[in-house]
């Protein structure tokens, strides 16, 4: 990857977004004053373009764009070891959370669609069935992401010993469920919530 | 208190010769019934049958009662709460809610549900503004005052491990597990409140009690890479081998999770990290109820172990455990 050259200036600093980043994960970026504990400990981080400290520092020079276009944010895996072992109680996990999540309502410019898909995928399931159907999990993911034979080999293993399931039966909540997506989208669009 | 009733026992039944020569039974089955409501996650429906099963035939051995809480639903696991926070709160608030129509605390199975769950009730508690959307969201009260236990805390507190030696039958002697507890099921402590963060006992102190050896390894807390299974199984692959080896190096003859996400990473890709790291691990992955339930006498069907797909028959024979 080509690194462009960083300049740190009001104009080129977003603190907008961080605030709102900070709203929304209830930790301050300001807090952290880089140890890198956070990063030794990551079990991610060799995944990572920009280890976990460095996301926090980003975040506190108003750099946010710089984490949005990366894999960094889909690749922590929410073991929750950074928020744990910060000296300096920044809650790394919530704000990764902050992240995603701003990314994910923006329709961001990420690469790392695969963790993206998943996640959808993983919601649309609860909205439609209430609980998880992983045999159409798995099945659906395998063809939007284009790779028909992702894991095929487990299957019929996995289908033998009773562990997939070919048919799901709906949750009787499932009004109810509806209802909680729905109420949340209200609030959104009338901007009581974030 | 226990103690008080075992001397005065002592002292006034020395005549009973089977209190006498066994004066801790006589006060186990004075205890009260427990008694809990149950939540056991989607996986225990599905990939994770034998985690469900496996409780149930457990729990129902030791006298513990247990009642599934009607309709639960999905309490949204990591992707929830990687993309909108709200929707996952809001989702565990209604199964809290739920939960508080059947009777007794809430007993989890899922590490990933029993972190959620707890989050939400922790989350709640100190912010007002994400209290009252949430209550909006839901519609109803919030109810966070009832307890959420996970299976590892009913049988190591809630039981004791007293007690629950005494329900051994078959001591799993000769058995050396390494316990791996992953990282839900400890982080972040204000949360969970299970055990010591950072060295935590609890997975080993259950077992020694039903009989078998743990062994002290350096991977017992790591990441297994959980959902990353499905979107990027390099991730898990990468993970689960360090994972593996370090079980291997530490002499263990198989390993103990209490959490589905971590034993589908274990134990269905165990052949495939097989294969792409040239390794011939060949540990089985029990689940806490079953190696627990072997001990305590239930048999090999009662505990699902047909569905483990790392065979544990052969290192259960050899051990004379079946």
């Amino acid at each position: 990857m080509k690194k462009k050259k960083m300049i740190i200036s009001q104009s080129t600093m977003d603190v907008d977004f961080v605030r709102k980043v900070e709203a929304l994960s209830g930790t301050s970026v300001r807090r952290c004053f880089q140890c890198g504990k956070c990063s030794a400990g990551c079990p991610m981080a060799t995944f990572m373009e920009h280890p976990p400290n460095r996301v926090v520092r980003l975040l506190q020079l108003g750099q946010w764009q710089r984490i949005l276009a990366g894999r960094s944010i889909w690749y922590c895996a929410s073991c929750e070891t950074c928020s744990t072992r910060c000296p300096n109680k920044v809650h790394l996990a919530s704000i990764m959370d902050a992240l995603r999540k701003l990314s994910w309502d923006a329709e961001g410019p990420s690469k790392e669609s695969y963790v993206q898909l998943a996640n959808k995928l993983f919601l649309q399931n609860i909205r439609t069935y209430g609980r998880q159907y992983e045999m159409r999990l798995a099945a659906v993911f395998n063809v939007k992401s284009g790779q028909f034979l992702k894991d095929l080999m487990l299957g019929p293993k996995l289908i033998s010993k009773g562990k997939l399931k070919m048919f799901h039966s709906k949750n009787k909540n499932l009004p109810e469920i509806e209802k909680i997506f729905t109420r949340i989208e209200e609030m959104r669009k009338k901007g009581e919530a974030l | 208190m226990e103690f008080v009733e075992f001397k005065s026992m002592k002292s006034t039944n020395s005549m009973n010769s089977t209190n006498a020569m066994n004066p801790k039974k006589a006060i186990y089955n004075m205890n009260e019934t427990l008694k809990y409501s149950y939540y056991p996650g989607c996986s225990l429906h599905a990939s994770a049958g034998e985690y469900d099963l496996s409780t149930r035939e457990l729990f129902k051995q030791l006298s513990i009662g247990l009642t599934e809480v009607p309709d639960w639903f999905c309490c949204g696991a990591t992707p929830a709460h990687n993309v909108d926070e709200l929707l996952s709160l809001s989702l565990c608030a209604k199964n809290l809610e739920m939960a508080e129509q059947v009777e007794g605390d809430l007993a989890v199975a899922c590490a990933a549900c029993f972190s959620r769950l707890k989050t939400t009730q922790h989350v709640l508690a100190e912010s007002d503004v994400k209290r009252k959307q949430v209550e909006k969201a839901i519609d109803a009260p919030l109810k966070l005052d009832g307890k959420v236990k996970h299976l590892l805390e009913i049988l190591a507190r809630d039981l004791g491990l007293e007690r629950l030696a005494a329900s051994v039958k078959k001591p799993l002697s000769g058995l050396k597990v390494a316990c791996y507890y992953g990282c839900l099921l400890t982080r972040p402590p204000d949360v969970t409140n299970l055990d010591c963060v950072e060295a935590p006992t609890i997975m080993e102190d259950v077992l020694k009690a039903v009989g078998a050896e743990t062994v002290a390894w350096s991977h017992r807390m790591e990441c297994c890479g959980a959902n990353f299974t499905l979107s990027r199984p390099g991730v898990v692959i990468q993970l689960t081998n360090a994972i593996l080896e370090s079980a291997k190096e530490a002499g263990a003859d198989c390993v103990m999770v209490a959490c589905p996400l971590c034993h589908g990473n274990l134990d269905i890709r165990q052949k495939e990290i097989e294969g792409v790291y040239s390794v011939n691990y060949g540990l089985p992955v029990f689940y806490i109820t079953q190696l627990v339930g072997l001990a305590c006498g239930l048999t090999a069907d009662k505990l699902g172990l047909g569905a483990l797909i790392v065979n544990p028959m052969p290192l259960l024979k050899e051990k004379q455990l079946l």
